[in-house]
């Protein structure tokens, strides 16, 4: 029986890409998305323009409101409570019930909280949702003294907006650099120097209690007996996978819940994509979850070509990307694993690292300001080009001839 | 229709490459890439990624497309539509000929599309 209709459970980046996929790929059934956000939106810029005030809320929508009528997409601004597999059908936070041939859960996560005493405080705060930023921006001033734990993507871009404030900035993490695994060590090193020339604190620790008193002030205690005191402290650490929906339905779960390459779950009718999926290949190798932008637009993608039976998108190398202190960071493939890493430097600073593997061929990328290098490299990955070390570190060599 | 302005000759611009008509030359109000794709012919497109600040210019061209330097956001060179995410908005075309060794711009005279 051909599709019909399709429930989409969360309107990020991959719930709204699939949508958008099953218009373009000719689908002309009911599609219905589920956020209890509404109209979806991009959440990169809820650390940097939009935390900024640059960009308002209308801005940081993935596509216009009107759009979504004119490809009679629609909008539920709701939660789903609950996962029926047979029916199948979802039931929403007022018990409404609704059926569709086909479920996707595109749900996401929830930022991760230390697990320490008062990290459940409500005045610690997390950056994941557009309310988040707002709140953020509204007690951000000059003078506040911010202290942020962990320094990764979101720490680190909260950091560098919150100076644009006049912020105190405290930057706290375990370890000295931060993103070896995204960018290497080198890079790493260099990215992270910049938070403490740009006047940012950066303390390498690890926080065991968070204490408020009556007039707001937070006490956050590291392991060496120190202690930083913050009118506001943000935690960006990673993000649980929300998987408790599909648990409680019975689907087969593992720090996100198990998918087929195809984005198909357990159950043949419901499909997960996003930061909630965890690929589960066909000899049952677990792929780590991956949280980022580029993968939920991906999998978004594969999974309308899997629900309309057509054949399954190649992706290539993953990618992402972070913005802070003026830089444009970016990486492709992987800087973790076996091999050689090579470094590429401009006047004596390194502008971009590379992992060789074991086999001679390019396996990951990063670049600092170096958008160009970072999609050659992406293509020589893909279409394994023959390259050397020296051609990789010699800023002389245009990696754009290479991957042709 | 407007006029065309002489941008120079077809050798400056290398296949794969692309050149910036600045604001003030194109009276658009916008910068204006002129792209040298790979089937060899010309197009021109509005410089600004229609999802945020970032010039296509410096972008990757591969076949008659280009990818956004900063979030490989994909355009059509030849009719400037939106490919991929990040973007949703086309990009604005306009006409190009080769007049000789000479390029010449028609800007805000959208690019005739053949077939």
């Amino acid at each position: 029986m051909a599709l019909e209709s399709v429930i989409i459970a969360g309107g990020g980046m991959a719930g709204f890409t699939c949508a958008k996929e099953l218009r373009s790929r000719g689908f002309t059934g009911r599609i219905s998305i589920v956020d209890p956000e509404g109209v979806p939106y991009d959440r990169p810029p809820l650390s940097k323009d939009y935390l900024l005030g640059t960009r308002d809320a209308a801005q940081i929508r993935l596509i216009e409101a009107e759009w979504f009528e004119q490809n009679d997409i629609e909008i539920i601004t709701s939660t789903v409570v609950g996962l029926d597999t047979a029916a199948p059908a979802v039931t929403l936070a007022d018990g409404s019930v609704h059926t569709a041939d086909k479920i996707v859960l595109a749900t996401g996560g929830t930022a991760r909280r230390l697990p320490i005493p008062g990290g459940q405080l409500p005045t610690v705060l997390e950056l994941r949702t557009r309310k988040d930023a707002d709140h953020l921006r509204s007690v951000l001033r000059e003078g506040t003294r911010l202290a942020i734990v962990g320094a990764g993507l979101i720490g680190a871009e909260v950091a560098s907006s919150a100076l644009s404030f006049g912020a105190e900035v405290t930057l706290i993490d375990p370890v000295d650099p931060p993103l070896i695994p995204a960018v290497g060590e080198v890079l790493a090193h260099r990215l992270h120097r910049m938070h403490a020339q740009k006047g940012i604190t950066v303390i390498t620790g690890v926080p065991t209690g968070i204490s408020v008193d009556n007039d707001g002030v937070h006490t956050v205690e590291l392991a060496d007996g120190t202690s930083v005191l913050a009118d506001v402290v943000l935690v960006g650490i990673g993000i649980v996978a929300d998987t408790g929906l599909a648990s409680t339905a019975g689907l087969e779960t593992d720090n996100g819940i198990l998918v087929d390459p195809s984005q198909r779950t357990s159950h043949p009718d419901i499909y997960a994509i996003g930061d909630t999926a965890r690929t589960r290949l066909p000899d049952g190798t677990l792929l780590r979850r991956a949280e980022h932008w580029e993968h939920a637009m991906n999998t978004g993608v594969t999974a309308a070509a899997a629900l309309l039976g057509q054949d399954l998108p190649e992706h290539g190398a993953s990618w992402f990307w972070s913005d802070r202190h003026g830089v444009h960071v970016e990486g492709v493939g992987s800087m973790l694993g076996a091999g050689s890493q090579v470094i590429r430097e401009r006047d004596g600073i390194p502008v971009a690292a590379f992992r060789i593997d074991e086999q001679g061929l390019l396996a990951g990328c990063a670049a600092i300001d170096g958008g160009m290098l970072v999609r050659a490299a992406r293509r020589i990955i893909d279409r394994k080009k023959p390259v050397t070390g020296e051609q990789l570190a010699d800023p002389d060599v245009d990696l754009k001839k290479l991957a042709r | 229709m407007s006029e065309a302005i002489n941008i120079g000759s077809i050798d400056e611009i290398d296949e794969g490459e692309a050149k910036v008509i600045p604001a003030a030359e194109t009276g658009t109000g916008e910068d204006i890439a002129v792209f040298h794709a790979e089937d060899g012919n010309f197009y021109a497109l509005n410089d600004n990624c229609t999802h945020e600040t970032a010039s296509l210019a410096d972008g990757w061209i591969e076949g008659t497309e280009v990818e956004c330097p900063i979030h490989s956001a994909k355009f059509c060179l030849k009719k400037g539509t939106a490919l991929c995410m990040p973007a949703t908005v086309d990009a604005r075309t306009h006409k190009i000929e080769v007049s000789g060794d000479d390029l010449l711009l028609y800007p805000n005279v959208p690019a005739v599309v053949d077939a």
